[in-house]
C-alpha cells in the first residue's frame, strides 16, 4: 500500500482520472439490470444493446456513467457490508422515482427526508447494494461542486 | 422520465482520511485536493462523478467482498499512470496489460477495494 501522500504536495501535468464506469457483481446480472431499468430508467448503453457481447454483463448507462452487472458467482447473494458503497443517483422528480419503488416493494433504508440541499431517500437494489435518490434543492449539490463545502457540513446521521 | 445520472458515489471507510490521500495521490495528480464535506467526509470530483469518502464505524478495516465492486477510471495514458503508481508502491491485483483495445490493469486500494485503470484505444468503447 502507498503511504499518505497529500495529492497537493505532488502536482504533475498529468490529468485527473474520470470514474467512467463502475461494475457491480450479482448472482442475477439480468435481473439486477431489471431492477435498474423499472426504478429509475436506465437504458442499456449504446455501444452494449446486445448483452452477448459483453458475455452476459448488463450495461447501463447512468450520465456519464456505465453501470455494468456482471456475472460474480464468487460474492454472495447480498451485500455483507452495503455501507461500504453507496449509488447516489441525482433524479428530477423524486416523487415520482419514489412511487415505482414503493410500486417495485423495494426495501426502504431511508425514507424520503428534506434536507438542506434537497430530498434524498434510500432503497436496497436487490444484491443489498445501497441505492441512493436524490433531487436536489437547486443548482449543484455540494459534495458534487469541489471547493464548496464549506456552509455545507452534513452531519453523519444523515447518511445511509 | 429523464434518466437519472450517477452523480456520486459514496465509499465507506473506516479511516477516511487514508483513503482520500490514496485516491488524491493515485488519481488526482493535477494536483487538486478533497474538499471536506465534514471532518469525516471528503469529496472530489473525477470526471463528472463525485468520489465521496465517509468515515464510518459499522464496517471492517478491510472489505470483506471486494468482487462485488470494481471501480473503472479512465486515464490518458495507462503506462504513465501505472509507472507513477508504483513509485506510490500500490499494490496490484492484475498488472497492466494491453488487450481488447486498451490498458488495463487492477489496483487494490488500502481498504480492498478493487479498482481498474483503464486507457481505451481511439476508436474503441
Amino acid at each position: 500500500m502507498i503511504a499518505a501522500l497529500p495529492a497537493a504536495s505532488m502536482p504533475s501535468a498529468e490529468q485527473r482520472a474520470a470514474l467512467r464506469r463502475v461494475v457491480l457483481g450479482s448472482c442475477a446480472p439480468r435481473r439486477a439490470a431489471t431492477w435498474y431499468r423499472r426504478a429509475l430508467g436506465l437504458a442499456p448503453t449504446v455501444a452494449d444493446t446486445d448483452t452477448t457481447r459483453n458475455g452476459g454483463d448488463e450495461a447501463l448507462q447512468a450520465g456519464d456513467v456505465e453501470l455494468r452487472i456482471t456475472d460474480g458467482s464468487a460474492v454472495a447473494a447480498t451485500a455483507v457490508e452495503p455501507n461500504r458503497l453507496v449509488l447516489n443517483f441525482v433524479v428530477d422528480d423524486i416523487v415520482e422515482v419514489e412511487a415505482r419503488l414503493v410500486a417495485m416493494e423495494a426495501i426502504w433504508v431511508r425514507e424520503l427526508e428534506r434536507t438542506p440541499w434537497g430530498i434524498i431517500g434510500t432503497v436496497l437494489d436487490l444484491d443489498g447494494n445501497l441505492v441512493q435518490i436524490i433531487e436536489p434543492a437547486g443548482g449543484s449539490l455540494p459534495w458534487h461542486a469541489e471547493g464548496h463545502a464549506e456552509g455545507h457540513a452534513k452531519g453523519k446521521e444523515e447518511h445511509p | 422520465m429523464a434518466t437519472p445520472p450517477l452523480g456520486s458515489i459514496l465509499l465507506g471507510t473506516t479511516n477516511p482520511g487514508r483513503l482520500r490521500d490514496w485516491y488524491a495521490a493515485a488519481f488526482a495528480p493535477d494536483g487538486a485536493a478533497f474538499s471536506e464535506v465534514s471532518p469525516t467526509m471528503f469529496a472530489a470530483n473525477f470526471g463528472d462523478v463525485g468520489v465521496l469518502i465517509d468515515g464510518r464505524t459499522d464496517i471492517g478495516h478491510k472489505n470483506p467482498e471486494p468482487g462485488r465492486v470494481i471501480l473503472n477510471f479512465h486515464v490518458e495514458d495507462a503506462r504513465a499512470t501505472a509507472d507513477r503508481l508504483n513509485g506510490l508502491g500500490v499494490t496490484w491485483l492484475v498488472e497492466l496489460e494491453e488487450r481488447d483495445g486498451g490498458w488495463f490493469g487492477t489496483l487494490i486500494d488500502p481498504d480492498g477495494n478493487y479498482i481498474q485503470i483503464i486507457e481505451l484505444e481511439q476508436g474503441a468503447s
